[in-house]
Parts: structure tokens; sequence; C-alpha cells
């Protein structure tokens, strides 16, 4: 049962990053980039959640946590940097 | 002891001269003439040793690993030499006191003419054959100097550095040669190299020998085709030019000839070689002086033309022809000195050296006519001087070697007639053009008779090629055999040096050479002028120059062409080659797939791989859009950590992720101060020679890595597995080995970083930063703001967790570190810099190298206990509430850790951070 | 124990750390630390050659780990030797940067003692990856002390300088990653047995690996055709870091010595028998291009670089050929070479500075004022740099030339070598010419040079001709290390298989 779960989901995630990569490619304007950027941010922590399931490991849990703070932050620099160009004035 | 001494007073001495200048220009002389009287003298002492067969030998080590011994010997032929430089010098420092004017430096002539002759003494005392070519080339950079004396003549400076192209050449060939030698012969010492002539010409390796030999002898000799530079050497002052370039330096050619004639002789490729070169260069050097209208170019001519004698001479094989060469030498020495030392007078008297303007000086300076008229006689070989009787000794062996010749060998005396020919012109016009003839009135100064001491040099030198001229056997032939012996290995056959040999061919040749050159003189306008009309203007300078100039121009733009200044180039050299030498390596040893089974791929892992590969050729198709370029990368970088994960290396995922935002904060301030848009450049062709070595590079480090991991592997790893936790104290692997097995890696990374702030502030510094008014909502929108400030607190907790459990879990001071620097940074996006900095603090230089000494002191602590650097140890410590947990010291290298990438990492984000033009919007 | 062999390092390493703490302390402060630093690591470093001096070495297990699982640094003949050459240099250099130089930057100081500790470090290490961490670190000092002052063309010259080394050290990390992966160790010594014993399948991927990291040292010692970078970065450099850098391009000769001979055995093995003719090639190769370069430069400094570039050539010749007698001439000529050329550049320096606009560049200028002193040291060094007899570059190129006899192509090798001297001969005495021959008379009063001016090149001068006075001594001493190095596993592998403790260490415990 959890196995067919986990194929669905995987499916899921994998076709919702792909779409992202797509957004990401295609554009037209810089922010759709940083968008798809960010919630290409998002799969990947569901990603890694899935993987945990699947392997029945804690350890990665971390990593999704730094996922989470670290897009966040690179998020911020992006759109700074699209709004004002000056990153820290 | 007294050898090595000969060679070491005039070396030593030059110190004396420039000090004791300022006593005045005559204690300099006495300065210079000292040493040399000193070494005269010994060497005097050592005389009859010598004189009855016997030869003195000095020896000391030096550089054994080379074979070179600072060893010393004097035998007949040494002797000889040794006492013309010595005496000759002397004679030489008397006249050059006269000579040179108020304004030259005496002191620096004197010190660099000692220099050159303590280099030429050894070159005649040397016992060993690399001790020999050190010695030469001293002669070659000491001649340098003094051709360069009047440094402001561009003449002199050109004149100087052909020289030492020339001869330095010459030189090299030499080392070569006498690498050589000493393969064969098994030894470098001189005398065991003269004993074994019949190995030498035996061997393969003659021919080579033998021709680097004589090229560094006829470089330095000036035998064609490489007499060119001595002419231009005339450059020089006269003392330098009578010292050098004809009576010792230039003899060091036929001096190297004459001292490996044991060693080289005896062969039909001597004879040819050497007898035709000398002829060839006695009958040019003949011909070229004739028209020369400088004094000094037609007597450098001539030397050069005598040169070729002497060469010739030796080039017979003959014993008979050994001794007229050794008798020519002393004779060309002493009649050429005292005519290089008259024209200087000549120079020195009227103001010039050209013969055109020269007339009828034998109004004012009788004396000197008389000298120069002697010496000139001799050197044409008039009967009564001592020119005459090696001349005919000359004549004498050309016939002889004609007939044993036949064939075409009558050639031979009827060159050497012409030579002979020639040389008595040219003598004739030198006395009769200056001294005779009328006068020009075009002199510069009033001519008249030089200082008493500037002629007496030349008296002595005349009185001996008059003594030697009329009582030949007594005054010189216990030395002529003698030096003769040396050459030779044995003491000569008697040989006659009558005046007188009765009528027969070689005094028919020198009576007709006299006459013909008489008749000459009287034709000469004609003559000059069917020179003129015959010959082009073609000369060895201008040869050597355009060969020089096209060597720098070819260099140039060989240099050009390679360094253009193009880092593309270099990078594609460097890729290039390491595919290259990669693939050669490769295909060298067979390389091929490993044993190991493949496991199977899961099919959302290679989506990710895909999505992946996807983004990088996007990155390097795109690239003129760096925005699209960098948010491109930090897919690449995101998926990079979700391979990580996926092959359980979670604290590389970890490490990766907190880079990549960091790397992301650091190419947008960069991209704020560069072009948008990179621009089209690159052509075509040079695209797809991009593209094919990328692909190349790529694909081999792919086949290397596929090749490495289908191997199966025995490596130190499972060691670490096993200590991690008894040895290091803790269940993360990853960690202990940062921290503890090579924690000196992690040491020397942290300095590399620490190094790099250091870099980014020493490019950047710290540049005043210009403050907006108003703190608008568009610079600091208040969500960010306050988002930002709620999250400090929490990511300082996160910081901490992840920095205490790193030893035992995925974490450890670095990734702490840069989630630390993370928060910080964004206060600095969000708040700004001037806000940020007043509460945090602006320099950060504390902060690094609080760090890096943190983890140095825990290293040092180490030796506390008499254990090596960086020793960890750890413990069980049980606290309440917390529980049981182990501690171990690389914790406090953790710390030193964690403040150094904080410190580093906020230092160059700032630092970059100031440097943003504020700006409106976009 | 001895803590001789991570003394070096240390000492520089904690220098640098200090005043990286007190980065805006006045300059005098920083220079007094440097140079009592610098000067402790001289008297280190003649302690550690006559500890060695006998043929020992000593090996030092970092973290007490035995080997090969933890890092060693080992002090043998060669890495003393090495480690005193660099001593000296770096105090002559300093002499010369206290004088003025460092006064463009507040971070001179701690760049130079992270430069000496990079330099020290590779010298003495033991381990191969630990020698990529080293590389790293002098790496990027020199890429600060190269951008130290500014200027627009420094920073062009910099800038290849960066790219091409980020290039090699990622090059660096394939080859070491590789050597991993078919030998499983990185510690040098204990690769030796592992590399003997791999087997034929594997030798492809091995001998990759062995040509890969010769490559990337080649990067280094500026070898054909990787050496585009060095004329620019050490003609564009200021003059104490340029000295400094004389010693740069040697650890890149020193690197594939000390690899080739234990990693892979010389010269026995196949692996070096393959990469000789590369190495000779390459090296015969990089004569050229240097000879060519110096008689085409326009300025003396960047014709000291290209005859660096030659002299590079002479020495890998030597070692190429992989006997005692060649490479303990290469090593020979190897001290002669650094010290000349650190000694010229430094005299290009102050020759610089006293002839106004026209600096270093073959044009007429006025005479400066100590016109005599600098051109009897010009002429000194020029001997010595062009490897004229009687100094002791002749006696390092003839040591080379005679060892070449008969072992390998002497026909290609001695003509190259020898025309590479004439080149710098002619192109020295043009220099020569054009600097202190056609000057012009000075324009107004002219300023001497101080003595200190002419002490760092001086110094260099003196030590030339004491390398030739003791050549013997010293050449033998060459010899002998390069047997050592050559006679298979020796004093250097038995110290480091010793080094370390050989049980798992205990721990105590403590608490309730």
């Amino acid at each position: 049962m959890l196995t067919v779960t986990l194929y669905i989901g995987f499916a899921a995630v994998i076709a919702a990053m792909a779409m992202n990569l797509y957004r990401l490619l295609a554009g037209p304007t810089a922010e759709d980039r940083v968008l798809a950027l960010d919630t290409l941010y998002i799969n990947a922590i569901a990603l890694i959640l899935l993987v945990s399931i699947q392997f029945a490991d804690r350890i990665y849990f971390e990593a999704a946590l730094l996922i989470a703070m670290m897009g966040f932050v690179g998020t911020i620099a992006l759109a700074k940097y699209l709004g004002r160009g000056a990153l820290m004035d | 002891m007294k050898l090595l001494l000969i060679v070491l007073l005039p070396l030593a001495g030059i110190v004396l001269p420039p000090v004791l200048v300022r006593a005045g220009r005559t204690a300099s002389a006495w300065a210079a003439a000292t040493p040399t009287a000193l070494a005269l003298v010994l060497l005097a002492g050592m005389a009859p040793t010598v004189f009855e067969g016997g030869v003195v030998e000095a020896s000391w080590p030096w550089m054994p690993a080379l074979g070179l011994n600072l060893a010393f010997f004097l035998d007949g032929f040494g002797l000889l030499f040794a006492g013309l430089i010595l005496g000759i010098g002397l004679l030489i420092i008397l006249y050059a006191r006269y000579y040179l004017s108020e304004d030259d430096p005496m002191g620096r002539f004197y010190a660099m003419l000692l220099a050159f002759m303590g280099a030429m003494l050894g070159i005649v005392l040397s016992d060993n054959i690399l001790l020999l070519v050190v010695f030469w080339e001293l002669t070659s950079i000491s001649s340098f100097l003094l051709i360069g004396y009047w440094r402001h003549r561009a003449d002199a400076r050109q004149g100087a550095r052909m020289a030492l192209a020339v001869t330095g050449a010459g030189g090299l060939c030499l080392l070569a040669a006498a690498i050589l030698l000493g393969h064969v012969v098994g030894s470098y010492q001189l005398q065991a190299i003269l004993a074994a002539g019949d190995t030498i010409t035996a061997s393969p390796l003659y021919l080579p020998i033998l021709g680097l030999v004589l090229l560094g002898a006829f470089t330095k000799s000036a035998q064609v085709p490489f007499h060119f530079w001595l002419p231009h050497a005339m450059a020089a002052p006269t003392p330098v030019s009578a010292y050098l370039h004809s009576a010792t330096m230039v003899k060091a050619g036929v001096f190297l000839i004459a001292r490996l004639y044991p060693a080289l002789s005896g062969t039909e490729e001597w004879f040819v070689l050497v007898t035709v070169i000398g002829l060839a260069t006695m009958v040019f050097g003949a011909y070229g002086a004739l028209f020369k209208d400088d004094l000094k170019g037609l007597l450098a001519y001539s030397t050069i033309s005598h040169l070729g004698l002497i060469t010739l001479l030796f080039g017979l094989n003959t014993q008979a022809g050994v001794i007229a060469g050794v008798f020519h030498i002393i004779n060309h020495a002493t009649f050429k000195a005292s005519l290089f030392m008259s024209a200087g007078i000549i120079d020195h008297e009227t103001g010039t050296r050209d013969i055109r303007k020269l007339g009828g000086l034998r109004h004012y300076m009788p004396v000197t006519m008389w000298l120069a008229a002697i010496a000139a006689a001799s050197m044409a070989g008039v009967p009564l001087f001592n020119g005459f009787l090696s001349k005919e000794m000359f004549f004498t062996e050309v016939v002889v070697e004609s007939e044993r010749l036949g064939g075409i060998g009558w050639l031979l005396p009827v060159f050497a007639t012409i030579g002979g020919l020639l040389s008595a012109a040219y003598s004739l016009r030198f006395v009769h053009d200056v001294f005779f003839g009328d006068e020009t009135g075009a002199l510069p100064r009033h001519p008249h008779e030089p200082p008493r001491y500037m002629r007496v040099p030349v008296e002595i030198l005349i009185l001996i090629c008059v003594v030697v001229g009329v009582v030949p056997s007594l005054a010189i032939s216990t030395v002529l055999a003698t030096a003769a012996g040396g050459v030779l290995l044995q003491a000569p056959e008697p040989f006659s040096l009558a005046l007188w040999h009765g009528f027969n061919v070689p005094l028919v040749m020198s009576v007709l050479a006299l006459a013909g050159a008489v008749a000459l003189y009287y034709q000469r306008d004609a003559a000059e002028r069917w020179h003129e009309r015959t010959f082009p203007a073609f000369t060895g300078k201008g040869c050597f120059e355009s060969v020089l100039a096209g060597a720098i121009a070819a260099s140039r733009r060989l240099t050009a062409w390679l360094d253009d200044g193009s880092v593309q180039r270099n990078v594609v050299l460097v890729i290039g080659t390491a595919v290259v030498m990669a693939a050669a390596g490769g295909i060298t040893g067979g390389l091929d797939a490993g044993s190991r089974a493949l496991t199977p791929a899961p099919l959302p892992a290679v989506a990710v791989w895909l999505m992946g590969v996807i983004a990088t050729v996007v990155v390097a198709l795109r690239h003129h859009d760096r925005f699209l370029a960098l948010v491109a990368t930090g897919v690449v970088g995101l998926l990079s950590a979700l391979t990580f994960i996926y092959i359980s290396a979670p604290d590389l995922a970890l490490t990766q992720l907190s880079v990549e935002v960091v790397s992301t904060v650091l190419l947008l301030l960069a991209l704020n101060v560069l072009p948008k848009e990179t621009p089209h450049e690159s052509s075509p062709g040079r695209r797809w020679r991009d593209g094919v070595l990328a692909v190349a590079g790529g694909g081999g480090i792919a086949a290397l890595a596929y090749a490495a991991m289908t191997r199966p592997l025995d490596s130190i790893s499972r060691y670490f597995l096993e200590t991690s936790v008894p040895g290091g104290g803790g269940h993360n692997v990853v960690n202990v080995i940062l921290v503890d097995f090579r924690g000196f890696d992690t040491f020397g990374e942290i300095t590399v970083l620490g190094i790099a702030a250091l870099c980014v502030y020493a490019l950047i510094r710290d540049e005043a930063h210009t403050m907006a008014s108003a703190d608008t909502e568009a610079r600091h929108p208040r969500m960010l703001l306050i988002g930002s400030r709620v999250m400090l607190p929490l990511l300082a907790v996160v910081t901490v967790y992840v920095f205490l459990r790193g030893h035992n879990q995925p974490g450890g001071g670095f990734i702490a570190g840069l989630i630390a620097a993370v928060a910080m940074v964004t206060q600095y996006m969000a708040s700004g810099v001037h806000w940020t900095e007043q509460r945090l603090t602006g320099n950060y230089f504390p902060m690094i190298g609080a760090g890096l000494l943190t983890a140095g002191f825990t290293g040092l602590a180490s030796w506390l206990f008499d254990v090596p650097f960086l020793t960890s140890t750890f413990s069980h410590v049980n606290w309440p509430v917390v529980g049981d947990f182990e501690i171990a010291s690389a914790v406090a290298f953790d710390l030193g850790v964690f403040l150094t990438v904080v410190g580093s990492v906020v230092l160059m984000l700032s630092q970059f951070g100031k440097q943003q033009p504020p700006v409106e919007g976009r | 124990m001895t803590h001789l062999p991570i003394l070096p390092v240390l000492i520089a390493a904690f220098a640098g750390f200090v005043l990286v703490l007190i980065a805006g302390a006045p300059l005098f402060v920083q220079r007094v630390l440097s140079v009592t630093a610098t000067a402790a690591g001289l008297v280190t470093a003649i302690v550690a050659v006559t500890a060695v001096s006998d043929g020992s070495a000593i090996a030092y297990a970092l973290g007490d780990w035995p080997a090969p699982y933890g890092i060693v640094l080992v002090l043998d003949r060669l890495s003393a030797l090495m480690v005193l050459l660099t001593a000296v240099i770096a105090m002559i250099a300093l002499l010369q940067a206290i004088q003025g130089t460092d006064r463009r930057g507040r971070l001179f100081h701690a760049l130079y003692q992270f430069q000496l500790m990079g330099i020290y470090g590779a010298f003495l290490t033991g381990d191969i990856f630990n020698l990529f961490v080293f590389f790293e670190i002098l790496l990027i000092a020199s890429y600060g002390l190269l951008l130290h002052g500014h200027g627009p063309g420094r920073t062009r010259a910099a800038v290849k300088y960066v790219v091409i080394n980020l290039v090699g050290s990622a090059l660096f990390l394939v080859g070491v990653g590789t050597l991993y992966a078919v030998a499983g160790s990185l510690n040098i010594a204990d690769l030796a047995g592992r590399v003997a014993e791999v087997a034929p399948a594997d030798r492809g991927l091995l001998y990759a690996s062995a040509f890969l990291l010769v490559t990337v040292f080649a990067i280094k010692a500026a070898l054909v055709p990787l050496s585009l970078w060095l004329p620019d970065a050490y003609a564009g450099a200021t003059t104490p870091v340029a000295a400094l850098f004389a010693i740069m391009t040697k650890i890149g000769v020193y690197a594939i010595l000390r690899v080739y001979t234990v990693v892979f055995d010389a010269p026995a093995s196949a692996a070096v028998e393959a990469i000789g003719p590369w190495l000779l090639g390459a090296a015969l190769a990089t004569i050229v291009i240097g000879m060519t370069g110096s008689l085409a430069a326009a300025g003396l400094r960047r014709l000291v670089a290209y005859a660096m570039l030659t002299s590079v050539g002479t020495m890998v010749v030597g070692i190429a050929v992989f006997t005692p007698a060649s490479i303990g001439g290469g090593l020979y000529y190897l001290l002669h070479s650094t010290i000349a050329t650190a000694g010229m550049f430094l005299l290009a320096g102050v020759l610089g500075e006293f002839r106004g606009d026209s600096g270093d560049r073959f044009e007429p200028a006025p005479r400066p004022g100590g016109w005599a002193t600098l051109g009897l040291l010009f002429t000194a060094l020029a001997v010595a740099v062009a490897g004229l007899p009687p100094l002791s570059g002749f006696l390092g190129k003839t040591l080379i030339l005679q060892s070449v006899a008969g072992v390998s192509p002497t026909t290609l090798v001695w003509p190259v070598v020898l025309a590479g001297s004439l080149f710098t001969v002619v192109a020295l005495s043009r220099a020569g010419s054009a600097l202190f021959w056609k000057d012009e008379p000075p324009a107004g009063p002219v300023t001497a040079p101080n003595m200190a001016a002419y002490v760092p090149a001086g110094i260099c001068v003196a030590l030339v001709v004491a390398m030739t006075v003791f050549a013997g001594p010293i050449s033998g001493y060459t010899k002998a290390t390069a047997g050592d190095l050559l006679h298979g596993p020796g004093a250097y592998t038995q110290a480091v298989m010793d080094a370390g403790r050989q049980t798992s260490p205990g721990h105590h415990d403590e608490g309730a």
C-alpha cells in the first residue's frame, strides 16, 4: 500500500519539478524564473521527505529544514536584485 | 701554491686600483703593476725547473661531482704564454697610464684589465679542461667590459655585444667538447687528455670533438668566418686593443689549438680543417687590411691574417710547423703590440686615426717613426727583424708540405706568397702614408712626441724585435725549444734559427713578396678602385646584425603570438593538455571498465538527473542572459544536493545547500556591477573548438569516474569506519574525518577561507558608503524587515543545534557557520548596511583571527601532553536533564572552524554589498 | 618527541593568524611580527637541515593517527633543503618589502606569512591530499599578494593567473580522486607500496591519474604549454612578491620529483618510463620559449621572467632523465636559479624605482644615483642568471649536461640547453648595455638609493658566490639526496610507517 502511494507521490513531485523547470527556462520575465526556482525548492523538500519515508530514515529531515530556510533567503536575494538592484543598502 | 698565486695575484689585485685611484692616477697604475710584477717574479722563479724539462703541478679539489678541480700545471708552453701575458701586461699598464685621458675612470680600467689578466693566466696554466672553459668565458666577459669601456660610444657598445655573442657561443661549443673529451678519456685532467691522443683520434666522437674545439678556437681567434667581431672591438681604448686583441686574448684560440695538438692532431681531418681555414684567414685578412683607412682597423685585419698564419702552421701536422707556429706567436706579440701602441701614440698626439688625414709625421715624431718602421718591417718580413725569421720558417714549411701533398699542393706556396705580399704592402702603407708624404693639414691637434714613459713600452718591444732578429739562437732558441716541447710533449729535434739558409725557394718567395708589395703599393690607387668595383659592401658585421635582428624579430613574433593575454587561450591549453595527457596515460596502460556489477537506477533519480543535465546545457547555451544562467545554476546546485541525499551523504547535501545560497547572493552582488548581457564575440569556429574540448574533458572525467567506480576498492576508509567511535568519539564518520582524522586538512582549508576574505578585502577595500537620505519603504520592505528580524533568533538556534550535534549526526562547524553567515547576511539585505553594522560589527578581522587562533590553539594544546599537533581526546559526560553524551576536544576545533567561516563569509559578502551603487528602482 | 617537521608551518601560520587578528595595527608592529616569524622560520630550517643531513628522515603524524590513516609530515634531505631555500628567499624578499612596498595595503604581512605557510607545508607534507590543501593555501595567498598594490595591468595579469590555477586545482582533485580509486590511500609512502601491487587491468586508470597529476604540477612549474601565465604574472608583481615567487615554480618541480620517485618508484617502473619522454619534450620546449622570450623582452623584469622559464626547463631536463647524477645536478641548479632570479628581480625593482618614468624598460633614462654599485650587482647577477662561468649556474648546467650524455638523446638536448644559455647571454648583454651604458646625463640632482636598498640583491649575490665556492659539499649533498630518492623505499618510507600510535587510543571516563 505504502509503495503504491510512494510511487504516485514521486510521480507527482517529479512532474511538478519538470513543470517548474520548464517555466524557469522559458520565462519570459525574470520574475517568472524566480518564482519557478522558489517552487522548485519546495518540490525538493517534498522529494526529500518522500525519500525519507521510503528508506524509513530520519536523517535527511535537517536537509529539508535547511532547504526551506536557505530557499527563502535565496529568493529574497533574487527578489531584491530584481527590485532595486542593490542587495544591501 | 705558487702556481695558484700567479693566477690569483691579478685577480686579488682587482680591488686595489679603484681604491687607490683616489691617491692619484700614478698610484693606481702602481697598484695594478705590483701584483703583475709579483706574479712575473714568481713565474721566473719556476722557470729553471721548466727549462730542465720538468713540469710544475698544483691541484686542489673544488667540485668532485663534476670532475672540476682547481688544477694548474706549468710546462714550457704555459711558461711562454704566461710570460707573454705578464710581461706585455706590465708594459700595457705603463702605457695606459699615459694614454687614458683625465675623464676616463682609471681605477675601473685597471680593475677590469687585471681581471682579464687573471682569467687569461688561468687559461694557460689550467690543468683541468673544465677549469679552462671557466677561465675562457671569464676572458669573454672581461673583454666585453673592456670593449665597452667608452660606453657613451655606440660603436663600442655594439662591438662589445658582438664580441660577447661570438666568443660566448664559441665558449659553449668548447664546453660541449670538454664534456665529450672527459667522456672519451675518462678524466678531465688536461695532462691525461694530452696523453690519450690515440684514444681520442680513434674514438667515434673524434669528429664532433674536433669540430667543437675548433669552433671555440676559431671564434676566439677571429678566424674566417668568425672574424668580423675583431675589427669592431677596435672601439676599445688602444691599450685594450694592444693587449687583448693582438697579444693575448685572441691568441687564446691558437693557444688551445696548440695545447690540444697532442690530443687531436695527426689526422687528415685536422689537416684539412685547420690548414684550410688558416690559409683562407691569412689571405683574407691581409687583403682586408690593405684598404682600411683606420690605423687600428688595418692592424686588426693584420692580426686576423697573422693568426691565420699561425693556425695554418699548426695544421700542418709537422714538428717544424709547430716550432714555426710557436716562434711566430712570440714574434707577432712583440711587433703587433708595439704597432698598436704606436697607433695609439699617433691617435693620442694628433687626434685622429684616419690614414687619409695623416702624413709627414716624421718631422714631428721622429723616434716614434723609427720604432713604428722597425715594427712594420718585422711584420712585413724584412730581414734582420724577428718577423723575417718566422716568415722564412713559414715559407719553408709550406714548400715542404706542398711537396708532400703533390697534386694541387703547389697552390699552398702561391697563396702563402700572396699573403706575404699583401702583408708587406699594408705594412708599407702604414709607415709611408703616416710618416712620409705630404701633410694634409687636417689634424685636430698639433703633433709632437708623446710623454717619455708612453714610448718606453714600445721601445722595449722593438728592442726585442731587433735582438731576436739579429741573434736569434742566442736570444730565443732555448725558450722556443722548451715551449715547442710543451706542445709536442717531447723535446723537439734540433732546428736552425740562422738568418741565412742559402738560396732556396722560401728566400725567393720572400723576395717576391717584398718586391711585389712595393709594386702594389705604388699602384694602390688603381688597386683601390678595382677593389671597390669588384666587391660589394658586404660586411661580417652587417651579416651578424641582420641575423641578430632577425632572431629578435622572430622571437617577438613568437612571443606575441603565444602570449596575447587571452584567458581563453590559456584555459584551452590547460584543459587540452590535461585531456591529452590523461588519454595518453589511459591508452598506455589500457583503460577498460571494471568488474563490479552496476546497481539499478530508479526512475525518479533518472528524471532528476535529466533535469540537471538540461539545466546545465541551458547555462552553457544561453549564458548571454546572465540572470537566466544564474538561476539555472541554482537549479543545478539544488539537484546536486538531492543527488547527495540519494547516495546517502547528508553532510555533503547540507553543505551544498548552504554554499548554494551564499554563492547565489555573491553572484547577484557581482552581477549588479557587471553588464547584464555577455557580448556575442566568439566565432563559430571557436565555439566548435570549445565545444569539442568541453565534451572531451567532461567525457574524459566521466570515463575515469566510470572506470573507477566499477572497480572494487580496498582502501583506508575501512579504518575510519571502524575507529570513528572508539578512536574519535563520534558517530558521524564524515565529521570525525574532517575534524579529527584529517583535521590538519580542515585547518588548512579554513586558512584558505580566511585568506580569501583577506584577498576580497585587499581588492575592494573599505569603500566609504554613501548614505541615501531616507529609510524608504522601497529600500527596506517592511515585510522583509520584520520577517528577517524574527528569523534571526530561529536561525541562531538552528546554528547552535547543528553545531553541537555535528560529531554524531549530520552537521558540524562548517555548516553551522554557513547558516549563521546566511542569517547575518539576511540582516544586511533586509535592514541595510548601516543599521546592521551598528548592531553587529563592521570589522570581521578579529572574528576570523579568533577563529583561526582557536583552531590553532586546540592543536597546540596537545603539545602539553607530548603528542603531535591536533591530537584529540574525548570523554563521557553525564549532565542532568541532557543525559549521557560524549564530548570530544575536537569541538573546540570545530568552534574555530565556525568562527572563521562566519567571519570570512560575512566579510566577503558585506564588502561586495558596500560596492552597490544605491539606485532608485530598476 | 620532536615537533620539528611542523614548526616552520606553524610559525608562519600563527604569525598570519595574529596578523589577521590585529589587522588594523600600525605598520611597525606588523613588520616586527612578520620579520620575527620569518627569522624564526629560517632558524628552524637550518636546524632541520642539520638534523637530517645524515640521510635519516623524521615523520610527524598529525593527530597521532598511525600512517597511512592520518596525515604525516616528513622531513628528509629533500624537503629540508627546499624549506631552507624558501626560508632564505623569504627573509631576503621581506627585507626588500619592509623598505616601502608593504605600505600599499594593510594586509601585506598577513598574506606573506600565509604564503610561507603554504610553501612550507607543500614541501613538508607526506600526504597527497594534504598537498592539495597546501597548494590551495599558497595559491590563494599568491592571488592576494599579486593583487596587492593595484593597477589595472596588474589585475589583468592576476586574473589570468587565478583562472589557470583554479582550473589546475580542479584537475588536481580529479587526479587525486582517480589515484585513490585505484590505490586506495592518500599517504605518499603508502601509495608506493599499493601502486606497485596494482593489477595489470587497472594500469590504465593508474597511468591516467599519474599523467594528470604531472600536468597539474607542470602548470605550477610553468612547463610549456602551460607556461603562458608566468611572464605576465611575474613581470606585473611588485618587487618582493616577484622575488618570493621565484620559489613557487620550484614547488611544481618538487612535486613531480617527490610523487614520481616515491609513489611511482622511479626509475624502475613503467609509469616513469612512459612519462619521461613527455617531460623531456616539455622541458626542451620550455627552454626554447624562455630563450626567445628573453630576447624579445622590452623590460628587465619580463626578461628575467622568461629567463626563469629557461631555468625551469633546464632543471626539468635533469629530472626527466631520472638518474642520481642528473637529479642531483637538477637540484643544485634549482638552488642556484632560485636565488639568482630572485636577486635579479630585486635588482630590477631598485633600478626601476630610481630610473624614474622609464622604470626597467630598455630605453635611455637619466642615470640613477648609485650607478656603479647597481652596475656591479647587475653584472654579477647577469653572470649568475645566464649560467656563465665561474658562478654556480655554469656548474649546475654542466652537471646536467654531463649526466644527460649517453642516457638520453644528447644531440637534441645539448644544443637546446646551450642555445638557451647563448640567447640568455645575448639578451642580458643587450639589457645591460641599454640600462647602464646608454644612459643620459642626469636631469637634476640625483638621489642615490640608500644602503639598505642594495642589501637584498647583495645578499643574493653573496649566496651565489657561496654556492660557487662550496660547490663541492653542496653538490655532494644534492647528489646524495637524489640517491635517496631513487633507490627504492628507504628512510622516508620507514619513518612514515613508524609514525603515530600503533594501538587505538583509549579514553578515560569522567563524570558521574
